[in-house]
């Protein structure tokens, strides 16, 4: 063996690495958990569209009921609506 | 409940278990599987990128991609092999516009790097552990001349003894690749020894 080559070896068994179990510095675990909920899961993911869908639903339903439900009955109201129910009636043969 | 620092090693089983509920959305498991896959990494990074703040960002980003990509594990290699090889890719993306190698000369070395140089030149017997930190650095100081690859070959190979086999499992590389490029390596690392050899004369 090239004798180069044998004191290569010597230096490369020297300075092989110990046996060692790096611990995560402070705050990693914490960035790396963060980037995989902003990333999302499939499973996550559906329950959010879920919840978004069924908020979004509701808010729609409560627009559409807004006008009827906040309509208070006064015979001024009475009366138009009682216009409005002949004039139905009328245009229908 | 099983703390994640205390789950260091993990058989397949485990490991499959994990993969599965992290898919689903278990933090707890992702936390197992990130204390598991760390020392892997961090050995990894740290062996083929000393400036320490460049290791650590290179590991987050490592880690990050490992955990954000669960769902692409197909389970065709171990685990560690994939996350191996993420964090293997991950470095030499960062490495691979080094262009300039420089040389080395005996003047560069420390008191005690110079001391490891002429202690194997003059004596034939394995070095003492109290040299054990000047040798990593000298050894250090070698690799710089390599090109990225290289570096990293002769790390896993020489360093942290894997063979050829477990090398190409680690980096994809083939068998005939890594023989190659081990022999080259190799060659040129002599030469650059030699060159701290004949200052010392």
């Amino acid at each position: 063996m090239n004798p180069l080559d044998n004191q290569l070896d010597r230096l490369f068994r020297a300075a092989a690495p110990l046996a060692m179990n790096p611990v995560p510095p402070y705050g990693l675990e914490t960035r790396v958990l963060a980037a995989w909920r902003e990333a999302g899961t499939p499973g996550l993911w559906n329950m959010g569209v879920l919840v978004r869908g069924l908020l979004f639903a509701l808010l729609i339903m409560g627009l559409s009921l807004w006008p009827a439900l906040s309509q208070k009955s006064t015979p001024e109201a009475d009366y138009l609506q009682l216009a409005d129910s002949s004039l139905q009636v009328d245009t229908n043969p | 409940m099983k703390r994640p620092e205390d789950c260091p090693s993990m058989t397949d089983a485990e490991v499959n278990d994990r993969l599965e509920r992290g898919r689903k959305g278990d933090e707890q498991a992702v936390l197992e599987l990130f204390h598991y896959m760390y020392p892997h990494v961090a050995k990894l990074v740290y062996a083929n990128l000393p400036p320490k703040e460049q290791a650590e960002d290179l590991i987050q980003k490592a880690c990050v991609k490992v955990i954000t990509h669960l769902h692409q594990f197909s389970g065709k290699v171990p685990f560690l092999h994939w996350v191996s090889r993420i964090a293997v890719n991950t470095c030499l993306n960062q490495i691979r516009h080094e262009k300039h190698r420089p040389e080395l000369r005996l003047a560069d070395l420390s008191e005690e790097e110079a001391s490891v140089v002429e202690h194997l030149a003059t004596a034939t017997d394995e070095l003492d552990a109290s040299d054990r930190v000047a040798a990593s650095e000298l050894v250090e100081k070698l690799l710089q001349g390599l090109r990225p690859n290289d570096r990293l070959l002769m790390r896993l190979m020489y360093l942290e003894g894997h063979g050829v086999a477990e090398i190409s499992g680690l980096t994809g590389w083939s068998g005939t690749t890594i023989k190659v490029r081990a022999f080259r390596a190799r060659a040129q690392m002599r030469k650059r020894y030699a060159m701290l050899m004949k200052e010392n004369l």
